[in-house]
């Protein structure tokens, strides 16, 4: 218990003294998240619109094997991405193992699923009333689905916050394919993971800290929008 | 003529629930679509509003063949509006949505907002305009609906149980607005509903619907039942356990019937003996209907009479009392 508090206070002084090494590991943190986010928003959320809205074959087993693709550990994404950007691998070349790059292709696959099923399951909620109504006031298909999307917005919101959440709290993708080298590709959880196998909780803790604000924050500003936008 | 209908049918699951071989609308009018509840009214609006294609049948709309094809179809549905029973607003506020048909349509910004502002006027509803659409009650939202319909400046609106879900107060001010849409729009009306005096009261013509096909009148009182023959040979149907009706029919089994309620003979209690078809039962509801009363009576299960007004005059009576009916085996139609 001793050590936890110790560790806690600690980790607020840490955070108070504006410690430059914490805070690369905290932007590159949000940098590799929030592209890894934009990126599968752009890929899921037209796909999971379209999955949605659109009747063809093999529909229910394209979600069920979205669905089953939610449950991929973070290490087969890093095992899988790794065989083809390592030096032996089809795009070794590029030379995109160890970089932030590489991390981002990782979450991105690894969210891909996330966003698609959230959105998926946002529009299939969606009162066919909605529909109707757009089509009876003479909308064309094009002005049907915007309005659909529009009043989907909420559950896409949390598809992207579902997604933000995972990558900047996992550690597989980021410890595999970024290295956890230290001012390029040390995200807050390889971090944690490192100073916790040195023993050192201090800079963990402070870190786990502000993994949790930055959690809050993000939740908190969308809870805003969400309020904002049901008005 | 507005809409010419020939063979039409839709049929769900293997079950037809429209059928309707001819039928005629003509431009101007209000239409009252009568019918109890799955006769058929709503498939027939949504058809005739262009939102579900019929399984067969040809319609004819404004001299032009609906061949339901999507092109097709997007400029009908420019003319043509439908009102739903439980209409939905947008999630924005009061003014976006009746300015949703203007925007998809291309309207200067200028034009929708006198627009926006006439129609909510002419509903009532104009104080509302910055207000959230899903705050408004049942009625507010049944009114927004209809001036986001009427937006569109449609030739044809169809309304399907438009007071269904509302207080008395929005009934009578929805009830004003779809005569004034009719009268000073020039606007045709089809208007669903199971209100028989609503029907009346709003309409120049009735169509009536029962299971799905067209009626020569509205099927009223309907009951199910078990049809049975007593010892004396007396063919009978039971409803509820409650109450025995006598019917000639050579069906047997569980049936629905329909008993005429301007063939059903009212008495004050005291002047009847009771007999095979005869009931005693307690007055509920009195209400005026075109010149007629329709008396809502209790006899176990409730049943509507219509008494003409010179039948009244004569043997008036009142909510509470106690009565008694006489149900003859020819008001009753075995289904």
């Amino acid at each position: 218990m001793d050590l936890l508090l110790d560790s806690f206070i600690s980790a607020i002084l840490l955070l108070k003294s504006l410690d430059a090494e914490l805070y690369a590991i905290v932007l590159v943190s949000l940098k590799v998240a929030s592209s890894s986010t934009l990126i599968a928003s752009f890929i899921g959320i037209p796909a999971g619109f379209a999955i949605a809205f659109k009747e063809f074959p093999g529909k229910r087993t394209v979600i069920t094997i979205l669905n089953t693709l939610l449950a991929l550990p973070t290490v087969v994404v890093g095992l899988f991405v790794y065989t083809f950007i390592s030096r032996r691998g089809i795009f070794g070349p590029l030379d995109l193992l160890y970089t932030q790059k590489a991390i981002v292709i990782g979450q991105v696959i690894l969210i891909i699923p996330i966003v698609t099923t959230f959105t998926i399951a946002a529009i299939s909620h969606i009162d066919d009333r909605y529909r109707k109504t757009a089509i009876t006031l003479g909308a064309t298909t094009l002005q049907t689905a915007v309005l659909i999307f529009r009043e989907g917005r909420f559950g896409i919101m949390a598809a992207v916050i579902a997604s933000f959440g995972r990558v900047i709290a996992e550690v597989g993708i980021s410890m595999m394919l970024g290295g956890n080298a230290k001012g390029f590709t040390r995200t807050m959880t390889t971090a944690m993971a490192l100073e916790y196998d040195k023993g050192e909780f201090i800079l963990a803790v402070a870190l786990g800290l502000i993994l949790l604000t930055i959690s809050f924050t993000v939740n908190l500003f969308f809870n805003y929008l969400q309020g904002r936008a049901r008005v | 003529m507005l809409f010419g209908i020939k063979n039409l049918t839709k049929v769900y699951g293997g079950r037809k629930v429209l059928d309707i071989p001819e039928l005629t609308l003509e431009k101007g009018k209000v239409y009252g679509l009568l019918g109890p509840n799955g006769s058929g009214k709503t498939t027939l609006l949504e058809i005739l509003s262009f939102l579900l294609p019929p399984t067969t049948g040809k319609i004819v709309y404004d001299s032009r063949k609906v061949d339901f094809s999507e092109s097709f179809l997007r400029g009908l549905r420019t003319e043509v509006i439908m009102v739903e029973q439980q209409p939905i607003l947008f999630t924005t506020s009061v003014y976006k949505n009746v300015e949703f048909g203007l925007k998809v349509r291309k309207k200067p910004k200028k034009y929708r907002k006198k627009i926006v502002h006439e129609v909510l006027d002419l509903v009532g509803m104009r104080g509302f305009a910055e207000a959230s659409a899903h705050k408004l009650s049942s009625g507010e939202t049944q009114r927004v609906a209809i001036a986001r319909a009427l937006a569109c400046s449609p030739k044809v609106i169809m309304f399907d149980e438009p007071t269904s879900n509302v207080d008395v107060e929005n009934q009578i001010a929805i009830e004003g607005i779809l005569r004034d849409i009719n009268v000073r729009k020039g606007i045709s009306v089809i208007l669903a509903t199971h209100n028989r005096i609503q029907a009346t009261k709003l309409s120049d013509r009735i169509v009536f619907l029962f299971n799905g096909k067209p009626a020569s009148s509205i099927y009223e009182n309907i009951f199910s039942g078990l049809v049975r023959t007593d010892g004396g040979g007396n063919t009978y149907c039971l409803i509820h356990d409650k109450v025995r009706l006598v019917v000639w029919t050579d069906k047997t089994g569980y049936v629905k019937i329909s008993v005429n309620p301007e063939m059903i003979k009212i008495f004050p209690a005291r002047e009847v003996s009771s007999g095979d078809h005869g009931f005693v039962g307690r007055v509920i509801q009195l209400t005026d209907e075109g010149g007629d009363v329709r008396a809502l009576v209790d006899i176990g299960i409730p049943i509507s009479v219509l008494i003409g007004r010179e039948e009244y005059k004569k043997a008036p009576i009142l909510t509470g009392e106690r009565v008694a009916l006489v149900c003859p085996p020819e008001s009753i139609e075995v289904m």
